[in-house]
């Protein structure tokens, strides 16, 4: 029913409207034509399937559009068949729009024939109408409309030719509610449209559903579990269980097949006769281009290479061109840190907005670059069809790990960064596949680790840094794999559906729907992670930051003004050195014609006195930022942060961990890079390392570490809780705290059995300590 | 429009001598006789085109020799091997 609306006494209505049809038909296109940029991307209730709402106006009325996830058919065997079937069945909808490829129009319309069946007003969309005169198809729209008794309106989405009409069409559907304009029904073969007969008169007579009696009727045949429950809550209900059982025996003995097989089987069997009487199939001068682009980007030889050659661009354009806003982000960070600094007195406040916020906030910010870019280009790979390819392409190599060959897209993009490659997991369909996948994608070492490789292995493998850092990779690679095999064998286990795989028309795809996917996914990461790594930035801030007030052994205040006041005594000395030796050279100068200031005797003792004093004054400033950085190590040991890792320096001892370990440990839960700049601080070096910075090598080699424990560090590093933000990433793809949890408690696991592996046999065996 | 032949089975595929999907070469089309498997994925096949008496060619192998690319109803559709060889067809030129 039409919801009323104030403005229902003018004439004027809200109607809601539901867009429903195949993967691959165009509906997005569609939708986003209809509904511009007034678009709302959530969830579904319960489940991790999007749902985008939009509306649009037409001639004075309100049309508010639901975006229906694309499926094959409303049997309600996944996530995305279950929200359709549920949204259509409670009547949510006024006009259900279905979009159809009518370039693969037999089988889109199996999915036709069951939203006819549910009863609902319909407007039946021929998408694609320009792909279908290319394919030689001329449909007969109007002898089409007669024989599923609904509206046909051609459209080309991409160029928005026929939305008009179609505005006009949904309108008029949309006012006739009231008349109950009636769709005709699926014509079965005479044995089945008895048995329906019988069950019908059945279930209208007992009223048992609320929904279209026929198409309960005919889901009774098809043994549907959801209406069978429906059926049996009702009095009577066990009687036509009954009727429905021997009804099914009765079709099943003629058919010789599944009642459900043979409903399906016959729905094609109408739709083909309908095809018979509106379609005429030209094949002459026609060329299927896809299959010719086809010839070469699936090619036996050329496939592979042209997929990896793909993937390196997409890799080098994310990276890349993502590095070059990433430092003006960062630079503006730097300035606005600065200003706010200059602005504020310096004190709590100061810091917990400077270091706090904007520091963690920040430390996300300049991913955003490379984030948007990758979805733009997983955007363009998967409007264009070349994503259902890379599916054909790889499926061999991940169906190893019981994974859909979509999955290895995000896989490869988690030696980027983990975040964008989990929110990527969005492109596989099966909701198994894609928490499998989630939780082993944290296993692909991610370029934030990069730094901290380099930097330990430039330590303590200066001779092979790049084999031990290249083994990582392999580990990585090997640890998802392994925990992939056994996920599957275990805890996702019997969930994996059949690999059937459309392998759609190429099309090229328009910059409008590219930027609003973009978009779309963009703004959930800025909205989603940006408060969580919010939370978490405070909160590591305040254990840096507390208590105040520590107590240090070392009295440094006294340390730097015995330092500060050598080096005064040397400088006096220094000068005085220089005023004896000059006085001396005075008397020993002779000339007339220059002045002894000017003499090359008297300029070469002043360049001698400059270069020592500038030597001594370096020297000191070394110094005393040594001293301060040490002071900063002693205090950061008293901070809450210090005591927590002190804390755990007992459960990571076996490790061959300290507590610097553990605390550069703890803070790269935050984000991994930052275990680099941790060791820069707990070794006096100052927060801007970089990796081969030499304060911080030096300082690991002499804090007592062997190559070993490195070697475990590294390991560690690499498996242990993935960041902060992929964490989010994590909650927020499986949409459950349980995978969320066990993918945290999963890796440190595994991150300290390797770790400990490594640290005990090589200990055992004497090896790099 | 219904000329089931084939008794019905367990497997729905009675003659382990039948010709397989997954027995053509690519270029080759063939008619489909009967699907076997479970329940859910002859459904799934069936929803997707595959019905019984449907042509079906196929296309290619993928590069790593699985999956296989087929054409049925005037559209590209892919399965793996071993799904492949639970449907029976009949050769046809």
């Amino acid at each position: 029913m039409p919801k009323k609306s104030l403005w229902s006494a003018l004439n004027k209505m809200n109607f809601s409207i539901a867009v429903a049809g195949n993967p691959n038909c165009g509906k997005t296109t569609i939708f986003n034509a209809l509904t511009g940029a007034r678009q709302h991307v959530g969830n579904w209730p319960g489940v991790t399937v999007e749902k985008k709402s939009g509306h649009y106006n037409y001639s004075d009325n309100r049309f508010n559009v639901v975006d229906l996830p694309g499926t094959y058919s409303l049997a309600a065997f996944s996530a995305e068949e279950t929200v359709v079937r549920q949204y259509l069945e409670n009547d949510e909808a006024d006009v259900v729009v279905n979009i159809i490829d009518a370039s693969n129009l037999e089988r889109n319309l199996f999915f036709t024939t069951q939203l006819i069946e549910l009863g609902k007003p319909l407007v039946i969309v021929l998408n694609m109408m320009d792909m279908a005169r290319e394919k030689g198809l001329q449909i007969d729209t109007d002898t089409l409309a007669t024989l599923l008794g609904a509206p046909v309106v051609p459209v080309v989405g991409r160029t928005g030719e026929g939305l008009d009409l179609l505005k006009e069409k949904i309108l008029r559907v949309s006012k006739e509610i009231s008349s109950k304009a009636r769709l005709i029904d699926i014509s079965y073969p005479r044995d089945i449209e008895q048995e329906i007969e019988k069950l019908h008169e059945l279930v209208q007579k007992n009223d048992v559903t609320d929904k279209h009696s026929r198409w309960t009727s005919i889901k009774l045949l098809e043994s549907d579990k959801q209406t069978r429950d429906e059926v049996r809550s009702h009095t009577n209900g066990t009687d036509i269980l009954d009727q429905a059982k021997i009804s099914i025996d009765r079709i099943e003995g003629i058919f010789k097949d599944t009642g459900r097989a043979i409903i399906s089987h016959a729905r094609y069997g109408f739709i083909q006769g309908a095809l018979r009487e509106c379609v005429v199939e030209d094949l002459a001068d026609t060329v299927d281009y896809s299959r010719q682009i086809d010839r070469v980007l699936t090619n036996r030889w050329l496939g592979l290479p042209i997929f990896g050659l793909f993937m390196w661009l997409m890799f080098k354009l994310t990276y890349d061109i993502g590095s070059i806003p990433m430092d003006w982000i960062d630079a503006g960070l730097v300035y606005l840190m600065n200003s706010i600094s200059g602005l504020m007195p310096d004190g709590m406040f100061a810091s917990l907005i400077v270091d706090g916020v904007i520091g963690g906030v920040g430390a996300i910010a300049v991913f955003l670059p490379n984030i948007f870019i990758l979805f733009f280009i997983i955007a363009v790979l998967e409007d264009s069809g070349y994503m259902a390819r890379v599916a054909f392409i790889m499926d061999r190599v991940m169906h190893n790990i019981g994974l859909h060959g979509k999955a290895f897209i995000p896989m490869i993009m988690g030696f980027g960064c983990n975040v964008p490659a989990i929110m990527g997991t969005r492109i596989l369909e099966s909701r198994r596949d894609r928490i499998l996948t989630v939780l082993i994608n944290p296993f692909m070492s991610c370029s934030a680790r990069l730094p901290v490789y380099v930097l330990v292995a430039g330590a303590f493998f200066p001779e092979n840094a790049a084999t031990v850092i290249f083994s990582m990779y392999v580990l990585g690679i090997l640890a998802a794999i392994g925990s992939g095999k056994l996920f599957s064998q275990t805890i996702l286990k019997g969930m994996s559906k059949p690999f059937v795989l459309e392998l759609p028309p190429y099309q090229r795809p328009t910059l409008r729907s590219l930027i609003l996917h973009t978009w779309e996914r963009g703004y959930l990461f800025i909205q989603k992670m940006g408060t969580v790594i919010l939370v978490g930035s405070v909160i590591i801030w305040v254990l840096g930051y507390f208590p105040t007030e520590v107590e240090i052994d070392r009295d440094y205040v006294s340390e730097r003004a015995t330092v500060t006041q050598g080096y005064d005594t040397q400088l006096v000395d220094l000068e005085s050195k220089f005023k004896l030796s000059v006085d001396k050279d005075h008397r020993e100068y002779h000339s007339e014609m220059i002045d002894y200031e000017s003499s090359s005797s008297f300029l070469e003792l002043q360049k001698q006195f400059e270069e020592l004093r500038d030597e001594l004054s370096s020297e000191q400033t070394v110094a005393l930022y040594s001293l301060r950085q040490q002071e900063f190590g002693d205090i950061t040991e008293q901070k809450w942060i210090g005591r927590v890792g002190k804390i755990f320096e007992p459960i990571v001892r076996p490790l061959g961990f300290t507590w610097r370990e553990s605390v550069a440990l703890i803070t790269g839960f935050v984000a991994k890079e930052i275990v680099v700049s941790t060791y820069g601080v707990l070794f006096g070096v100052g927060e801007n390392v970089d990796e081969g910075s030499h304060g911080v090598i030096s300082g690991l080699r002499s804090s007592g570490m062997t190559p070993l424990v490195a070697l475990s560090f590294l390991v560690f590093t690499l498996l242990y809780t993935p960041c902060l933000a992929t964490v989010a990433a994590i909650k927020r793809e499986t949409g459950t705290w349980a995978y969320t949890l066990f993918s945290i408690g999963y890796s440190l696991g595994l991150a300290y059995l390797l770790a400990f592996g490594v640290a005990y046999f090589g200990g055992m065996f004497n090896w790099l300590s | 429009m219904f000329n089931f032949k084939r008794p019905r089975h367990k497997l729905h595929i009675t003659d382990e001598n039948d010709l397989r999907l997954s027995d053509l070469k690519p270029g080759e089309k063939g008619r489909i006789i009967e699907i076997g498997g479970s329940e859910n994925f002859r459904l799934r096949l069936i929803e997707m085109g595959i019905t019984r008496d449907a042509e079906i060619s196929v296309d290619k192998y993928a590069p790593l020799r699985d999956p296989i690319e087929l054409i049925v109803k005037g559209y590209h559709l892919s399965l793996r091997g071993a799904d492949a060889q639970k449907i029976a067809v009949e050769r046809i030129k």
